[in-house]
């Protein structure tokens, strides 16, 4: 008989073991021993990425607490309250709510009694004060008018001005160009923050080169044998990228627990008034933060090695 | 085993030149090298030999001309490349270039694991084994590179440049740092290695070893190769006036 070619089963199991032993062992391993062998000299960039993103999650925290204090102006601002004279028949008030209720720019109205803008002022900050510090009930009854469009507010309180039931001397809340500025006020914040976290950026990032520079040339021995035993690039390079990775990412751990750290404070110092100064900070949404800032650690120190790796290393 | 003639060479060289800014290191180069052959690279210092080195190994590029190293256009390839040609080129050093924080057996497992992921660490530990006895070194495995003599340093070398057994060995200046007994011991390594069929080249300036070993002698002059000499052929190393 002649002979017969055996085609022996390929290990493919036990060479997934292998290779992933050594690339724990040689990418990871080696990583985590230099990270560690050198944190004296990775320092400077870990307390300085660690800074800037910690400076990144309060910076974050309080950019949200801006644009939700800007949904709810914009909310505020096309909401047009006219103020009832005191005293004012009630079907005269009716028949203002109906005639308003039925303009196509109106989305919609309510009636706020004396005694319902008393209750709403107690719980407002500022105002508490001024509702405790009057015997009798100095806020006055409101049509609450939500309208449909930022732009008809002005058009809407020329239209009610005139009207008898309504107060001559405060007619309505309507305030021209208040919006407005607001908007650019908050603009001019957020152009000083992003520019605020560009320069923190800047200083993290040179600041990690410069340590992941100092790495490659303490052990431009150990990177040139290497290279000359045929190890691919990313062998080379892997470890480096890990060990930027491992600071970025305590950086991050450090920044995350210090952003939610302070966070769950204010929430829990600040009770009722803090939802009213920062809208929309909840447990939750510091804990995403700080998962987010640690997710920003690791991006950042390993993205900053791999620039200095493509700037001082070549094959 | 003496080379053949007539195998098909591993190293080819076809008019390579290599500049470093204005000045010429290598001159219109035509080289060949066979499996089995053991060749010496001499000349005066600043003739050429190291970069003749560099370029098979591809750590520089040619200004011009074609280097083809186990089929490999070592002048074109990209570098994601470079890594597949380095594994067929063991290298040895004068300064032998260990590791000092590793063992001599992790310095030649070491170099068989970067190079090749798929090499356990029970296969990589026996090979280097192998490795280090068949230097001559299979008791000092567990030594440091500090607890070695240089000679045995750079036997380590040489197990490490070899452990993966790559069909092509270079060697720049070997024995400089040693003393003639040890530069000897050193050479009849590289002799059993090219009886392994591994095309071995040598840059030296040891006259010594050159003369009374009689293998092939290449000569460099100021880039320019002046001189092939086949084994059993050697003549008298004029080159030496000038060095």
């Amino acid at each position: 008989m002649a002979g017969v070619v055996v085609k022996a089963r390929f290990p493919r199991r036990r060479l997934v073991r292998i290779v992933a032993a050594n690339l724990a062992r040689l990418l990871f391993g080696a990583a985590t021993r230099n990270w560690a062998r050198n944190i004296g000299s990775t320092a400077p960039a870990l307390i300085s990425m660690a800074l800037l993103l910690l400076m990144s999650g309060l910076i974050g925290l309080t950019a949200f607490t801006l644009h939700n204090l800007e949904v709810q102006q914009a909310s505020q601002a096309s909401l047009l309250h006219v103020y009832l004279r005191d005293g004012a028949p009630q079907p005269d008030v009716d028949a203002l709510s109906s005639r308003l209720q039925a303009d196509p720019r109106v989305a919609r109205v309510e009636f706020v009694s004396k005694a319902e803008a008393l209750a709403r002022a107690q719980n407002t900050p500022g105002l508490n004060d001024i509702a405790q510090a009057s015997e009798s009930n100095p806020f006055p009854a409101s049509l609450d008018v939500q309208v449909k469009s930022i732009n008809d507010v002005g058009a809407i309180d020329a239209l009610v001005r005139g009207e008898t039931v309504v107060d001559p001397q405060q007619p309505t809340s309507y305030d021209q160009g208040a919006y407005q500025r607001l908007q650019a006020v908050l603009f001019g914040i957020a152009v000083a923050g992003l520019a605020f976290l560009g320069l923190l950026g800047f200083v993290a990032v040179t600041v990690t080169m410069n340590s992941v520079k100092a790495a490659i040339h303490s052990r431009r021995d150990e990177i040139g044998i290497m290279q000359l035993v045929g190890a691919s690039r990313w062998m080379v390079r892997g470890p480096f990228v890990v060990e930027g990775a491992i600071t970025g990412g305590v950086s991050g751990a450090l920044a995350g627990l210090g952003t939610f750290g302070l966070a769950a404070a204010a929430i829990a110092l600040g009770s009722e008034s803090f939802v009213q100064f920062a809208p929309g900070i909840t447990t939750t949404v510091a804990a995403v933060a700080a998962a987010l800032v640690v997710a920003a650690g690791l991006a950042l120190g390993s993205g900053s090695s791999l620039l200095t790796l493509r700037r001082h290393m070549e094959s | 085993m003496r080379p053949t003639v007539h195998t098909r060479p591993i190293v080819e060289l076809k008019s390579v030149s290599r500049a470093y800014g204005s000045r010429l290191a290598v001159d219109e180069v035509d080289l060949a090298l066979h499996p089995g052959e053991l060749t010496f690279l001499v000349g005066p210092s600043g003739a050429g030999k190291t970069t003749i080195l560099r370029l098979i190994n591809r750590e520089i590029r040619p200004t011009k001309g074609e280097v083809k190293v186990d089929g490999i256009m070592a002048h074109a390839i990209k570098a994601s490349r470079v890594a597949e040609l380095r594994r067929r080129v063991g290298v040895v050093f004068q300064d032998y270039k260990l590791l000092p924080r590793l063992t001599a057996m992790e310095n030649v497992a070491f170099g068989l694991q970067v190079a090749d992921l798929r090499v356990s660490d029970e296969e990589a530990r026996e090979r280097a084994l192998d490795a280090l006895e068949a230097v001559g070194l299979g008791d000092r495995g567990k030594a440091f590179p500090n607890q070695l003599s240089g000679g045995q340093q750079q036997r380590v070398a040489i197990a490490r440049a070899v452990v993966a057994q790559p069909p092509v060995l270079i060697a720049d200046e070997p024995t400089g740092n040693l003393d003639q007994d040890t530069a000897w011991e050193i050479m009849d390594l590289f002799e059993d290695i090219a009886a392994w069929g591994t095309a071995v080249l040598v840059a030296t300036h040891n006259v010594d070893i050159v003369t009374r070993l009689q293998r092939r002698v290449v000569t460099l002059v100021h880039g320019r190769l002046v001189r092939d000499q086949p084994a059993g052929q050697t003549g008298r190393m004029a080159w030496l006036a000038s060095s």
